[in-house]
């Protein structure tokens, strides 16, 4: 059971900018690899075959996008809850190879909250990083949150 | 054309790409994915992720979160709007070498009518808008395949240039825009082993 079903429902309210998420581990085997390209359709060889990844120039087959960007997604997903809703992705930059033998965590923290953009909106820098450093981002997930019934904010 | 020449002019063999920013490369027809969102087929995305939500496994919370069905993950957008490996009449491997390629590939960079033909592909980044959930038993496609950046580059795996494109998420039932998508590239011919330059 994930952070997020654990905990039950978070509220708007309950947000604080700053606030750090549950971070998430992805340690990398070729199996992790393989169920995700057989499940996501990104058969690309560079996502499980070292000699075809390393005549690219890579140095080892790697995580593929739909993963990565999974990875995103599950973080947030944890943190927000059935009723949370994710908005957009941006900065979802791959700087370097999430690549197979090693583990990429995934880190995320509150970076703004706002009732401008529509009622419980909340900006979350996300990034991946492995042994060597940041891989992915940072970037922004924007998602929204319920609010309590009796909210200052008004109700969705 | 070689985007991997050995003098300076690798850049040059670029601009027909970065003149043509801003046009659109679609036919104007939409590509779909090669199935509708399926719950068994949501099921096995979420397997590698450990993504643990109701809202994509049981109908029942699903429906009372206001969704005919289970939802696909937001990021499931991309395999869902690929296109099929192969379809009846095909034939997809014609080499047993162990490390042949499939005859043809959705997922490639071989259908750019423009610039160098390149060896190496990889994505470098992706944007989204989500306008709303996808669920299961709805198709989807991309709609349009606009340009919107190209800049050459040399970088530690090769010479190419970074590509951005543009492209809105519709469903099949109704061209209903569910999501609005820019993917960056990077395509190039990577550097041969022991190569200086």
């Amino acid at each position: 059971m994930t952070a997020g079903r654990a905990a039950g429902q978070r509220r708007f309210e309950d947000v604080r900018e700053g606030e750090e998420l549950p971070s998430v581990a992805y340690p990398l085997p070729v199996y992790r690899l393989v169920m995700a390209a057989g499940s996501n359709r990104d058969f690309n060889s560079i996502h499980h075959n070292t000699d075809y990844a390393r005549a690219t120039g890579a140095p080892e087959m790697y995580a593929n996008t739909s993963l990565l960007l999974g990875m995103w997604e599950r973080i947030v997903r944890d943190w927000i809850g059935p009723a949370g809703t994710i908005r957009g992705i941006r900065g979802f930059r791959m700087r370097a190879f999430n690549v197979v033998g090693d583990t990429t965590w995934v880190h995320a923290r509150v970076v703004s909250v706002t009732t401008e953009d529509g009622p419980g909106t909340v900006d979350i820098e996300v990034r991946c990083e492995n042994s060597a450093g940041v891989t992915v981002g940072p970037g922004t997930v924007r998602a929204t949150l319920p609010l309590r019934a009796d909210s200052a904010y008004g109700t969705d | 054309m070689n985007s991997a020449g050995e003098n300076g002019d690798w850049q040059a063999a670029w601009k027909p790409v970065v003149d043509a920013v801003g046009r659109d490369f679609s036919d104007g027809t939409t590509v779909f994915g090669a199935d509708p969102v399926e719950r068994g087929a949501i099921r096995r995305f979420l397997e590698p992720l450990e993504l643990d939500c109701a809202l994509h496994t049981d109908p029942a919370v699903a429906r009372a979160h206001g969704f005919a069905d289970v939802t696909m993950p937001y990021t499931g957008l991309i395999t869902w709007t690929i296109p099929p490996m192969w379809e009846p009449g095909q034939t997809l491997f014609d080499s047993a070498e162990r490390d042949a390629q499939p005859v043809h590939s959705p997922i490639n960079n071989q259908d750019m009518p423009l610039g160098p033909r390149t060896t190496g592909f990889f994505a470098t980044g992706i944007e989204f808008d989500f306008l709303r959930p996808v669920v299961a038993g709805e198709r989807v496609g991309r709609s349009g395949r606009r340009l919107v950046d190209c800049v050459p580059k040399e970088t530690s795996v090769g010479r190419g240039a970074f590509l951005t494109w543009e492209s809105d998420i519709v469903t099949e039932a109704d061209g209903e825009v569910v999501a609005r998508i820019r993917t960056s590239t990077y395509a190039y011919e990577p550097t041969p082993k022991g190569a200086v330059r």
